[in-house]
C-alpha cells in the first residue's frame, strides 16, 4: 500500500495466509472430525507400509509409535529437545528486542521508516537457508548460527507487525490522552503499546512458528547437538521409525507452543476476547 | 474561568489554492456557561474546537484561558470526542481513572473521585466492563465523566451525540443535561442539531459555512430542565433554523458566483 509515497505496512502476504488456515482449522472443534481424519491417515499409512513392506522406506505406524515412545523416555532426546528450545527462546529474544525497537521507531517516524525500509525490504527477500554457510563462517558450528537464524526469521514478522500496529493507532487516542494530562512516556506506555499489542502478538506468533521450523533446519547443518541433529543422526543410522517418530514429536511441540502463545495472547489482550 | 477566542483564522493549502475554513472568529465563554457552536456540516466548527483543544494550530489569532495562551493539549481542557475515543484496552473504571493517575492523585482520593463519578453517571456495576461490552449511551456517559474526572476548566464536546441514533438522542440529551447540572462545568459544544443546541445551551453561536464566520449568537433563557413542547422553545427553534438556512443560502450563492 502506498500513501503519500510512503510505505504503509500491512501484515499480509504468506504469513497471513498461514494464519487464516490455522484460524479456519480452529473452527472444526468437533472432536469426531479429528478422530475420523486421524484414523483414516493412520489406516492409509498402515496399508501403504504393508504394500511397500520396507521398514527403511516406510515403517508401519505401530513400529513408529514404539520408536517414538522409546525416544521420549530417553534422557538424551529430552536434553537435545530442551537445547533446541533454549536456542529458540534466545533467538526469539533477540528478534523481539530488535523487532520491537525498530518497529516502534519506524512506526513513529516517517523519516526513519523511509530510511530503514529499503534495507528491511531487501534483506527480507534473502532465503533463510542461504544465510547458513555465512553464519558458519561467522560463528562456527554450535549455538551461534542457530541463534542468528532464528533471530533473522523472527525479526521481520515482529518488526512489520509492530510498525503496522503503531501506524494503526487512531490519532484521537493520543489527543484524548494528552487532554487528560499524559506526557510522552504515558503516551507510549499507556496508549501506543497496548493499542499495538494485538498486532505485536500476531508477529510474535508467526515468529515463533517460523523460528521453530528454521531452527531444526539450521541444526541439520550447523551443529552437533539439538533436535534437528537427532533427526539427521536417525537418518544416517537408517532408523526411519525413529526419524518419523521425531518428526511427529516436532509437530506436537510446535502445536503446543502455538497453543501456549495463543493463551498468552488471550491473557494480555483480554479486551479483544470478551463477548 | 474565562475562555477568550480572538480573531481565529485557519486556512489549508488545498493543492496550491488556499482554502479558508475559519475567518476572524471571536467570542468569549464565561464561567459555568453551556455554549454551543451550531452550524451546517463543513463550516469549520469542529476545526475551531480542536484548535481550542490544542490538537492543531490556528493560522492566526489566539485562544486564552484565564489569560494564559493555549498552544498544546492540556488537562485544563477536557475533550469529549464524537466517537468517544475510550481506550478499548481499559475497562470503564480504568478509563475514568486515567486522568486521575496522570495527575498523580493519591490512591484514596482516586477511589473516592471514581466512586462519585460512577454514581453520577449511573455506571455502578459496569465499571469492570470493557467499552466493547457497553451500550452507546453508557459509552457516552463514560466519555463524559472521564473528561470531567480531572476537573478541567472547560469541557469541549465534539458532537457528543453524533454517533447515536435519532430515537436515543433525545433521551441522551436529557441524561447529559442532568449530568451537567450536577456539575456545572463550563462547556463548549459543537453540533449541527438545532434541537440539541436549544435543549442544552445557555448560548448558541451560529456559524456560516462560507469561510467559517460567526453569524451571531442567541441567548436561550429557558428554565431547566427544558420542556420541548414549550411555546418559547419552538420560537427559539424556528429562529435558529432560519439563521441556519440563511447561513446555508449564503454559502450556496457564494459558490454559484
Amino acid at each position: 500500500m502506498e500513501e503519500n509515497g510512503c510505505k504503509i505496512y500491512t501484515p499480509l502476504g504468506p504469513e497471513f495466509a498461514q494464519m487464516k488456515l490455522s484460524q479456519g482449522l480452529q473452527k472444526l472443534e468437533n472432536p469426531a472430525f479429528k478422530l475420523i481424519t486421524l484414523g483414516a491417515v493412520i489406516g492409509i499409512w498402515q496399508l501403504a507400509s504393508i504394500y511397500y513392506n520396507n521398514t527403511l522406506l516406510l515403517p508401519p505406524p505401530l513400529k513408529t509409535a514404539k520408536a517414538l515412545f522409546l525416544a521420549v523416555q530417553d534422557l538424551s532426546t529430552i536434553k537435545n529437545l530442551l537445547l533446541t528450545l533454549r536456542r529458540l527462546l534466545m533467538g526469539l529474544g533477540i528478534a523481539l528486542f530488535i523487532g520491537l525497537t525498530l518497529g516502534f521507531v519506524m512506526g513513529y517516524s516517517r523519516t526513519l521508516l523511509k530510511l530503514i525500509d529499503p534495507v528491511v525490504s531487501c534483506v527480507r527477500q534473502v532465503p533463510m537457508m542461504a544465510w547458513v554457510p555465512l553464519t558458519i563462517v561467522w560463528f562456527g558450528l554450535g549455538d551461534g548460527p542457530t541463534h542468528f537464524l532464528i533471530a533473522m526469521v523472527g525479526v521481520f514478522p515482529i518488526l512489520l507487525n509492530t510498525v503496522a500496529g503503531v501506524q494503526s493507532v487512531p490519532k484521537s487516542y493520543y489527543h484524548a490522552a494528552q487532554s487528560m494530562g499524559a506526557g510522552p512516556f504515558s503516551l507510549f506506555s499507556r496508549v501506543t503499546l497496548p493499542a499495538s499489542l494485538p498486532n505485536i502478538m500476531t508477529g510474535v506468533r508467526i515468529a515463533l512458528g517460523a523460528g521453530w521450523m528454521s531452527v531444526i533446519c539450521a541444526e541439520f547443518i550447523a551443529t552437533s547437538a539439538g533436535f534437528g541433529f537427532l533427526m539427521v543422526r536417525a537418518q544416517t543410522m537408517m532408523e526411519t521409525p525413529l526419524l518419523i517418530g521425531l518428526m511427529m514429536l516436532g509437530g506436537v511441540v510446535g502445536y503446543s507452543m502455538d497453543l501456549l502463545i495463543r493463551r498468552i495472547e488471550r491473557r494480555i489482550t483480554r479486551w479483544r476476547f470478551v463477548e | 474561568m474565562e475562555l477568550n477566542v480572538t480573531n481565529i483564522c485557519k486556512s489549508f493549502d488545498n493543492g496550491g489554492v488556499p482554502k479558508t475554513v475559519l475567518r476572524d472568529v471571536t467570542f468569549r465563554v464565561h464561567e459555568g456557561q453551556f455554549v454551543t457552536l451550531l452550524g451546517p456540516s463543513g463550516c469549520g466548527k469542529t476545526t475551531l474546537l480542536t484548535i481550542i483543544a490544542g490538537f492543531q494550530k490556528a493560522s492566526s489569532g489566539e485562544v486564552r484561558i484565564n489569560g494564559a495562551l493555549v498552544s498544546k493539549p492540556g488537562p485544563d481542557r477536557g475533550f469529549v470526542f464524537q466517537d468517544f475515543a475510550l481506550f478499548p484496552w481499559m475497562t470503564v473504571r480504568e478509563n475514568i481513572l486515567f486522568p486521575l493517575k496522570q495527575q498523580r492523585m493519591d490512591r484514596k482520593e482516586q477511589n473516592e473521585r471514581l466512586g462519585t463519578l460512577l454514581a453520577m453517571a449511573q455506571l455502578e456495576g459496569a465499571e469492570h466492563l470493557f467499552p466493547s461490552q457497553i451500550s452507546g449511551g453508557m459509552k457516552q456517559r463514560t466519555a463524559f465523566v472521564r473528561a470531567l474526572a480531572g476537573n478541567p476548566q472547560v469541557l469541549l464536546m465534539d458532537e457528543p451525540l453524533g454517533a447515536i441514533d435519532q430515537q436515543m438522542r433525545q433521551t441522551l440529551q436529557e441524561e447529559l443535561e442532568s449530568l451537567w447540572s450536577k456539575n456545572r462545568t463550563t462547556v463548549l459544544m459543537v453540533t449541527h442539531d438545532v434541537e440539541e443546541a436549544i435543549y442544552l445551551s445557555d448560548r448558541v453561536l451560529v456559524m456560516s459555512s462560507q469561510e467559517g464566520r460567526l453569524l451571531g449568537g442567541v441567548r436561550i433563557d429557558l428554565a431547566r430542565p427544558r420542556k420541548r413542547d414549550d411555546e418559547r422553545y419552538h420560537l427559539f427553534k424556528s429562529q435558529l433554523t432560519d439563521m441556519l438556512k440563511s447561513a446555508f443560502k449564503q454559502a450556496v450563492s457564494s459558490k454559484g458566483e
